[in-house]
């Protein structure tokens, strides 16, 4: 338990501590549990690896996906589903299966697919914290993943299209959200008063959703509408996430400027 | 479909009652249908019966190509053809017949969930041991896709087939999982399943919905297929609450109409 937890995962901005959904449930699961997480952002630098961000670092441990990290941490006593009772549990699974299977793809779509987002906003911002040369590699792999995960999941086969798939895609998200803040209510987490695992992902996926500026807009607009969803994010930001002194402007290779993002302190004690 | 197209599907599928002649489609049951689509096909018919509208099955081997979304089963009402459990429910909705409807939105939200959960684990699950696991792709897999066609054709699409749904398994992530890891995902699924249920009879309560249908269809195919080993059935026989589940419906549904789904009876 003593050990230092090291988080290796994408830095931030719009407002939010991780631009990367994977990394903010980890962030966010961390401090709902309580652990101690120094968390490195991965810069413009030839540390660190880029492969398969959120990376978790122990001493004799390397952690990747956020389920088996998540598994780690509850291993190591940090569980923040402690009070939850069998059926509540058995719901998270449950939940965390409808995010991935309905709103992920329309994410996925939103933020890699959609060339005016893509170009304008996604690529640019990873492609500053990435050294040169893979800078021009590693966007347009990520991009080419996203598009190979949308179409063999919701594509018919032998031949792959996504304009069919787009409409259904997004429709099934718009679902998605509103059955979420269905279940969610006026309540301020989704089992109670304590934040548990569901409300860490929730958050992580619909957090960059809600925050990111982009110019193609559809799901954000309709996320907007659903105010106990944004309700629930800016909680989470709020209380978790505290607001440290100081802004900086993320500047991209060209010293173009294209956000403001306020730096976060990152401290182990909640 | 397009948002158009869906609505005018509706309003013709809305127009006319359930026809006698339905029929549903998939592929042969004794030497070519596969574990996941024989659960997908008996999911589909498990939510008929349980709406009380006839349908018959017919068995054709080129059923995954005569489908309008390439996968099975698909239903033939009137002059229309409706594939996979979540549209043909909205169709069947769209004529007036709903199993969900005394739902509130907190419990529709549930159920949608929980049935992302099995198409997520269970699903996945079933086609990673069938097409990725080398000793079940061997022996019973190829032999059975190709059955119904001439060599070398047989081994063609199989190929074919096996490469597809390993592509799908490396983009979601599956691609880099044992086999023992995948088992215990099945059990996390099942407990979750378990534990939902409790001791009710259904998922909702006194009536069943299409969740229900839909864990039956899984479970049970689980249940009576034979694999190469028992593993992924040993799992789902841990939860005695399941077992009782699968049977009352089979009892209930299958066989007081008179209609054995298979032949094999549940242990």
């Amino acid at each position: 338990m003593a050990a230092p937890l090291e988080l290796s995962c994408w830095g931030g901005g719009w407002g939010l501590p991780s631009v990367h959904s994977e990394s903010l449930v980890v962030m966010a699961y961390a401090k709902f549990s309580g652990a101690p997480l120094k968390v490195n952002v991965i810069d413009n630098t030839w540390r660190g690896s880029r492969g398969d961000v959120p990376v978790l670092t122990s001493e004799d441990n390397i952690v990747s996906q956020p389920a088996k990290i998540l598994n780690f941490l509850r291993k190591q006593k940090y569980n923040a589903d402690y009070e939850l009772s069998a059926k509540q549990g058995a719901d998270t699974l449950a939940y965390i299966a409808l995010l991935e299977e309905k709103l992920l793809p329309a994410m996925l779509h939103t933020f890699w697919v959609e060339s005016d987002n893509y170009f304008s906003v996604t690529k640019p911002w990873f492609a500053s914290r990435i050294p040169f040369p893979l800078s021009l590699i590693l966007p347009g792999r990520m991009s080419k993943g996203a598009l190979n995960r949308i179409l063999l999941t919701r594509g018919e086969p032998p031949l792959y299209h996504l304009r069919e798939v787009e409409a259904q895609i997004y429709r099934d998200a718009k679902e998605c959200l509103n059955l979420l803040s269905n279940r969610l209510g006026t309540s301020q987490f989704f089992f109670g008063d304590t934040p548990s695992t569901l409300d860490a992902y929730v958050f992580g996926f619909l957090a960059p959703l809600y925050k990111v500026r982009f110019p193609k807009v559809q799901l954000q607009e309709h996320l907007k509408q659903l105010s106990n969803l944004c309700r629930f994010c800016d909680d989470i930001l709020n209380s978790y996430f505290r607001l440290s002194l100081g802004a900086f402007s993320c500047v991209n290779r060209n010293q173009q400027q294209i956000a403001f993002g306020e730096v976060y302190s990152h401290d182990s004690t909640t | 479909m397009s948002l158009v197209a869906e609505a005018f599907v509706s309003q013709i599928a809305a127009a006319e009652p359930w026809p006698e002649n339905a029929t549903l489609y998939q592929q042969l049951k004794g030497e070519q249908i596969l574990l996941s689509d024989n659960a997908a096909s008996l999911a589909v018919q498990a939510f008929l019966q349980m709406c009380n509208l006839p349908v018959k099955v017919v068995c054709r081997a080129n059923a995954e190509y005569m489908s309008p979304s390439g996968k099975v089963p698909f239903i033939h009402v009137g002059n229309q053809v409706v594939s996979e459990l979540g549209p043909i429910v909205q169709f069947v909705k769209a004529k007036g017949h709903s199993l969900s409807d005394g739902l509130d939105e907190v419990q529709k939200a549930e159920m949608k969930a929980y049935m992302e959960l099995v198409n997520n684990m269970l699903l996945t699950a079933e086609l990673y041991l069938q097409w990725c696991d080398e000793a079940t792709v061997g022996e019973i897999t190829h032999a059975r896709y190709g059955s119904p066609y001439p060599w070398p054709l047989n081994h063609i699409l199989a190929y074919q087939k096996q490469w597809e749904v390993k592509r799908k398994m490396k983009a979601i992530g599956w691609g880099n999982k044992t086999l023992d890891q995948v088992l215990e995902d099945v059990d996390q699924c099942c407990q979750a399943l378990s534990q939902r249920l409790g001791t009710q009879p259904y998922f909702f309560n006194k009536q069943p919905t299409e969740l229900d249908a839909l864990v039956f269809g899984h479970l049970y195919t689980i249940l009576t297929t034979q694999l190469t080993n028992d593993e992924l059935s040993e799992k789902v026989k841990n939860y005695s609450n399941l077992l009782a589940f699968c049977r009352r419906i089979e009892q209930h549904y299958f066989e007081d109409r008179g209609k054995g789904s298979s032949s094999i009876r549940l242990p």
